[in-house]
């Protein structure tokens, strides 16, 4: 049953990507996600896509898997899709609705060019996102990414934050997800076996029959923290007192090219947001 | 002892023999048909096990066992050939998977992770329930399991599953799949992490539901020894297919055979293989200790004579 849920979906790959620093990787990412809300005009988002395409054939991931990522936030795309078609009002009062449905007095439903497009904005948008960030995790595997966290708020230790063990409870969760899903899994079974029936009746019904699939999750899962806790404690783990890591992130080459190149992008896309804002009637930038 | 051939036919649907509780052929399952994940995890299993029978199946990790255990209660429903436990076509469509479950009782490994309910009483009932039994005949059916598992029906059933000790946990849980009487038990290692008391008594628990109710039960394990004293019949899968279809005595004759395949030469079957090679004729029917030594004893004397 949950067995098809993937976590870390590591794609191994030799490639240019995969070999730079997760820190770069996750700034570079970040910069990316806020970078495409700068985005207005359909032109950057062709420009955008090209960038996105590019990074992903050197990443040498397959295409198929980027959009898998997507399948995830269908039902988000198709929501925000139709709220903003129904809801938009047209961009100025002279603007005509393209079709528009009156089933009772007082209540009108009218679709404007206006929402449409705002609608496929956001659809771009959200896409290339969740396109954008699959491809860190497609390229970065989760250990990696709990180190590249932890050495990027190093800084915040100075308002006594705890970084280290912040970073240690990230990468003990994800350590944890594999085996919880197989132990689900071995649950499920059990119970089956003993005629538990999880695909009918009501809601309520289907509800309740995941007790004795939770009851039984949760105390392994306390076992198992506890276990772990112990093993920590019989080798004196201590936390972050003068604690080395066993591999040392170092920049390269590689990551000063992907840095320069993709911040020069992204103050290409800001540049055209002022300029848009600035005159707004160039219409290639609006539209 | 037979190998099975890895040619595949098309066999036309065959109907179980007689009095067999589990009849299977040319069952094949691949794990992620069609993806570069595939995996053929059982790959043309012709086999009958008749009622009563108590049959260990051993290999190695990997090796296609659970696989195939997982088929007799649909747990894995069959890909391609033919499944038959108790007269139920499994291959069908919609087999009756109440009926199934009811009469084949799964014992996992580790089953005391499965325990959830408040009491003990209600987890033994917890499957009981599910097949329909009403409450009063429920509960004599639960007392009736847990003193089975040699357990004081009135002094636990009110207990937390979680208080109980790890011997009790397993007892309880196996109480919870004896309740419903299968016909089958298949056991699942039912003695991983148990000392060797509570291993024994776990062992001689189904030797007996085996010997005076005539369970038929399936026993995937790692300990030849245990698979020596008690199978009449072994089983050992290698890459999914059956390698070796035997009486543990013929089974482990097989020295080299057996250790090529990474698995353990019981204690006492190298003990008989060694007399064997001396001369010594040990009947098949003997394991413990006791009846080899008679066995070499009356041999001695009638050579003696």
């Amino acid at each position: 049953m949950f067995r098809d849920v993937t976590f870390g979906q590591y794609y191994l790959a030799d490639s240019f990507v995969h070999k730079m620093d997760a820190r770069v990787k996750l700034l570079l990412t970040l910069l990316f996600m806020v970078g495409i809300f700068f985005v207005k005009s359909f032109v950057v988002f062709g420009f955008v896509a090209v960038y996105l395409l590019t990074v992903i054939l050197i990443a040498r991931v397959p295409l198929r898997s980027v959009f898998k990522s997507i399948k995830g936030i269908i039902v988000l795309l198709v929501l925000t899709a139709v709220i903003n078609i129904l809801f938009t009002k047209g961009a100025n009062d002279a603007e005509q609705p393209l079709w528009s449905w009156s089933p009772w007095n007082g209540f009108t439903i009218e679709i404007y060019a206006n929402g449409l497009i705002k609608a496929g904005k956001l659809f771009l948008r959200l896409v290339m996102l969740v396109m954008g960030s699959s491809i860190l995790t497609l390229t970065t595997t989760p250990v990696d990414l709990t180190h590249a966290v932890e050495s990027l708020l190093k800084p915040l230790r100075i308002i006594r934050f705890p970084v280290h063990e912040f970073a240690l409870i990230m990468s003990l969760t994800l350590s944890f997800i594999p085996s919880l899903i197989e132990e689900t899994d071995r649950i499920i079974r059990a119970q089956k076996a003993r005629g538990a029936d999880f695909d009918t009746g009501g809601l309520v019904k289907r509800a309740k029959a995941f007790v004795p699939i939770l009851i039984p999750l949760l105390v392994g899962g306390f076992r198992r923290a506890e276990e772990l806790a112990n093993a920590m404690n019989s080798r004196c783990y201590e936390g972050a007192t003068k604690r080395t890591c066993m591999r040392v992130m170092k920049l390269s080459w590689r990551d000063f090219v992907a840095g320069f190149v993709a911040v020069a992008f992204f103050t290409g896309v800001f540049l055209l947001y002022g300029m848009a804002k600035k005159w707004g009637d160039i219409t290639w930038l609006y539209y | 002892m037979s190998r099975t051939s890895r040619k595949s036919k098309v066999i036309p649907k065959a109907q179980p023999p007689q009095n067999a509780a589990i009849f299977a052929q040319d069952l094949n399952f691949t794990y992620n048909p069609k993806s570069p994940f595939a995996k053929h995890a059982l790959a043309d299993i012709n086999l009958t096990v008749g009622k009563g029978e108590f049959v260990a199946i051993v290999g190695h990790t990997g090796s296609g066992k659970t696989t195939f255990v997982q088929h007799l209660n649909a747990l894995i429903r069959v890909q391609s050939g033919n499944l038959f436990v108790l007269e139920q076509d499994l291959a069908a469509k919609k087999p009756d998977l109440k009926k199934l479950r009811q009469n084949v009782g799964m014992v996992f490994q580790y089953p005391e992770y499965q325990l959830f309910a408040d009491t003990v009483l209600a987890d033994v009932c917890f499957g009981l329930k599910n097949f329909g039994i009403d409450k009063e005949q429920r509960q004599t059916m639960a007392k009736d399991a847990l003193e089975l598992v040699g357990l004081e029906f009135d002094k636990i059933k009110d207990k937390s599953p979680f208080d109980l000790s790890g011997g009790e946990k397993r007892r309880v849980a196996l109480a919870g799949v004896l309740a419903m009487k299968p016909q089958i038990l298949v056991l699942d290692e039912p003695t991983a992490g148990l000392d060797p008391r509570g291993k024994s008594e776990v062992l001689s628990l189904v030797k007996k539901l085996n010997v005076e109710q005539g369970v038929t039960v399936i026993m995937v394990s790692h300990d030849m020894n245990e698979v020596y004293e008690n199978a009449n019949r072994v089983i050992v899968f290698r890459d999914g297919m059956i390698a070796y279809d035997a009486s543990p005595r013929e089974l482990f004759r097989l020295e080299s055979e057996i250790e090529s395949m990474n698995l353990e030469v019981p204690a006492m079957a190298a003990f008989c293989n060694e007399l064997e090679r001396n001369g010594v004729r040990i009947p098949d029917k003997c394991k413990t200790v006791d009846e080899v030594l008679a066995a070499t004893l009356w041999q001695r004397e009638a050579r003696n004579v």
